[in-house]
């Protein structure tokens, strides 16, 4: 029964909407969170971030709030150019504020370990443009 | 953990903060609120291109003009056992008792009364704060930069 699981007015009226079109499951679990950028299953793991300026870190994700700042703890920016491999500049903790972020990326970690970055080559990203 | 209480913990140590216009200042953390917005002490600031620097006192810089915060790798530790000890001295049901008290007593509307009031004052002096430390703090940072270029 869906309607079990809509507590307010509101997410009742939701569902009666969606039941109309056909959905089974809403998961109101994750869509009170919905104010927040829904980072809480990458906490703890090595995430990549691009941010507006075209920067590219990567770190541990140890928080985050609803304006999606973000602390990344033992992060490294990784430096892209077309004449030589990927510099890895170490950084430490960092709190990058969310206004600043464009991407937030698991990173595969198997996949990471096997690329070579000293033969990568990669035109450096452009900054955002508002 | 939520990266305002990071960099709370942080007050006293060394950080580097990048503005989103790229300047970026060295110095002790003095105090930061909710907005981001940062005191500095003992500031180096460095200009977009690393080629000139400026050596102040103290500065203050509005949060929304942050890129990002550098802060030293022993604060994570810290802010840690910040929020262990505060869980470990706040028993569950204290907060309860303290209501329940307040409505029992025959004077219990008085401070009640006066309770509201107070939190009324907070409210409105936090709006006022709001308004004025937008401006105030803009102008002090754009002020404190012009200073030192002269």
């Amino acid at each position: 029964m869906l309607h079990l699981f809509a507590r307010t007015q509101k997410q009742k009226k939701l569902v009666h909407n969606l039941s109309c079109r056909g959905v089974s499951h809403i998961d109101f679990g994750s869509l009170k969170m919905s104010g927040g950028p829904g980072l809480e299953s990458l906490v703890d793991q090595t995430i990549s971030v691009i941010t507006n300026d075209g920067r590219n870190i990567v770190g541990v994700l140890k928080g985050f709030d609803q304006a999606t700042n973000i602390i990344l703890d033992e992060s490294h920016e990784r430096v892209y150019s077309t004449k030589e491999g990927v510099q890895q500049l170490v950084l430490g903790l960092y709190i990058i504020r969310g206004d600043n972020i464009s991407v937030v990326g698991e990173l595969d970690e198997d996949l990471d370990a096997h690329l070579d970055l000293s033969k990568l080559r990669a035109h450096p990203l452009k900054p955002v443009i508002h | 953990m939520l990266p305002l209480s990071l960099l709370k913990s942080a007050q006293g140590h060394p950080m580097l903060v990048e503005l989103k216009n790229g300047e970026t200042y060295n110095g002790h953390l003095v105090n930061c609120d909710t907005w981001m917005n940062i005191h500095l002490r003992e500031v180096i600031c460095t200009s977009k291109d690393g080629d000139r620097f400026w050596r102040m006192p103290e500065c203050y810089i509005r949060g929304n003009t942050i890129k990002y915060l550098r802060v030293p790798d022993e604060v994570i530790d810290k802010v840690q056992e910040e929020t262990k000890s505060r869980s470990d001295r706040k028993p569950p049901g204290v907060g309860r008792g303290r209501g329940r008290g307040r409505e029992d007593g025959p004077g219990g509307r008085q401070p009640k009364g006066i309770g509201r009031g107070l939190d009324d004052g907070g409210a409105k002096g936090m709006g006022g704060g709001r308004g004025r430390g937008g401006s105030g703090g803009k102008a002090g940072g754009s002020r404190g930069a012009g200073r030192g270029r002269g």
